[in-house]
């Protein structure tokens, strides 16, 4: 796209917002939501940093229409490594570690159209790295029924997104392939880089019901379909007991579904709102996953919420998976015809603890808050994670970055 | 192995049975206007604060080999 069309784009967008901004104002006309997290992974030689800060803005020129704009980044730094072995393994996985960096940036645009019981939502992301770029719609259309007391809401993902890989082709044996040592020259016309195509597409179905007035229950459905590369482009495997070792070698189709059930129930007594959830989770690539979740949140001051929460979850390995293929696996057998160093598709099971405190301030129509403010609100969230992996090792050497640590900051301001 | 296959069918065949009968339950759950001050907190209702669960999402994500079935906007009071 050349220059003098993305200034083109750039006035008819500059135009649009503020033409939009200059339209009589409502109730609420606009909404600015700034997130930040930091995720943090500390390890001797491994560890892992990642910045994700996030701005969405929605406005209401209308009561019926809403558009929305939102940018988000992960800022990502550590190290990890680069060749994967298990127990049988005779080479020096631990020393493979290597540092590297890479910032994603993600830029959705989307419009909400409301009637008296229904909604309906389109969007759009473009998502760019070094080494990765997607672009994905999805829309989603919802209605309120049953007195407003039952809600469905229907959506459908499609996704479009590119992978930079070595440059092998179809005909080259899998156990041929290399792996990435850098990102360098990826997405130009550079020889020994290649751009390969991953297709996804998702469904889901959500179902949300008051049944008292202290009581209400969600069921979501999920589905994904994916189709492409679908491993680490950077990570080779060890499948030879001399040492052999070639690119991280997945399946290219994996079917996934989920379902999530959730309460909602306000008990009185303690003036605490409880939500207590389960998740099932099940892939073709034979990983069964369930999750289990409960948190509770109360006001402490008229003005100030606090949410604690935990979580434990536990799933089984993938079918092809193996901490060490160098074991005499058949040639034909879902471990011989495919490799992955994948821990997250390893057998694993995590608990999580954590907190949010979320202070709110209400303006009245005279007298903004920060003289700009109807109402704002900030937040500040600490989570920390701690992963057991039953099976995954690296040379036969438990990693030791199983913890993380997860710390956010929010505010949100209307407008 | 079709022994397998028809335990299967007949877990799904019950469980979309389950969900049918609940569904259809929801029909007689009547909350009326004046009774949801309580569901219109936002502690009660599901995603309120999706900036500050996405980041978590994201993360949990790329640490597990599942994802879906997680929350969507919904409850409160319907007053929309």
């Amino acid at each position: 796209m050349g220059k003098p069309r993305v200034a083109r784009w750039v006035g008819v967008g500059s135009s649009s917002l503020v033409f939009l901004c200059a339209l009589p104002a409502r109730a609420q006309v606009a909404t600015l939501d700034v997130n930040s997290a930091l995720f943090l992974e500390p390890s001797a030689r491994s560890k892992l940093t990642v910045l994700n800060p996030s701005a969405a803005l929605t406005v209401s020129p209308v009561n019926w229409l809403t558009f929305q704009g939102n940018y988000e980044a992960d800022i990502v730094s550590g190290a990890s490594e680069a060749l994967k072995g298990g127990r049988l393994s005779n080479v020096d996985i631990v020393t493979s570690a290597t540092h590297f960096s890479d910032t994603r940036h993600a830029l959705t645009g989307g419009f909400t159209l409301t009637r008296a019981f229904t909604h309906l939502t389109g969007t759009y992301t473009y998502g760019t790295e070094h080494d990765y770029r997607s672009n994905a719609f999805a829309i989603s259309a919802g209605t309120d029924f049953l007195q407003k007391n039952t809600q469905i809401e229907l959506s459908y993902g499609r996704g479009f997104d590119q992978v930079c890989t070595t440059n092998y082709t179809a005909s080259d044996a899998p156990s041929s392939r290399l792996a990435l040592d850098s990102s360098k020259g990826c997405f130009t016309n550079a020889k020994d880089r290649a751009a390969r195509d991953i297709s996804l597409n998702n469904f889901q179905l959500g179902w949300t019901q008051t049944w008292t007035p202290e009581f209400a229950t969600q069921v979501v459905l999920s589905a994904a379909l994916q189709h492409g590369f679908l491993g680490n482009p950077y990570r080779s495997v060890v499948i030879a007991p001399a040492g052999d070792q070639a690119l991280e070698n997945n399946p290219e189709n994996r079917g996934r579904g989920a379902i999530g059930v959730r309460g909602k129930y306000y008990v009185r007594s303690l003036q605490t709102a409880f939500s207590l959830g389960g998740r099932l989770y099940r892939d073709t690539w034979a990983i069964f996953g369930q999750t289990y979740e409960l948190d509770a949140e109360r006001y402490v001051f008229p003005w100030l919420r606090v949410l604690v929460r935990g979580r434990y979850y536990t799933q089984t390995g993938a079918l092809f998976w193996s901490d060490d293929y160098t074991g005499g696996e058949p040639a034909f057998g879902p471990r011989g015809q495919y490799w992955s160093g994948d821990r997250e598709l390893s057998p694993l099971s995590s608990y999580l603890l954590g907190a949010r405190a979320l202070a709110t301030r209400e303006g009245e129509p005279g007298a903004r808050v920060l003289g700009l403010f109807l109402s704002c609100s900030g937040s500040v969230g600490f989570d920390a994670l701690k992963t057991k992996l039953r099976d995954f090792t690296l040379g036969g050497t438990a990693p030791d970055d199983t913890l993380a640590l997860l710390g956010s900051l929010g505010f949100r301001g209307e407008f | 192995m079709n022994g397998d296959r028809f335990s299967s069918l007949k877990t799904w065949a019950l469980l979309t049975l389950g969900g049918v009968l609940l569904a259809s339950l929801a029909g007689c759950a009547t909350v009326r206007p004046e009774q949801r001050a309580i569901l219109a907190d936002p502690t009660m209702q599901f995603d309120e604060k999706a900036g500050d669960q996405a980041a978590l999402d994201h993360a949990l994500e790329n640490r597990e080999g599942s994802t879906g079935g997680g929350s969507v906007k919904g409850g409160g009071c319907g007053c929309n």
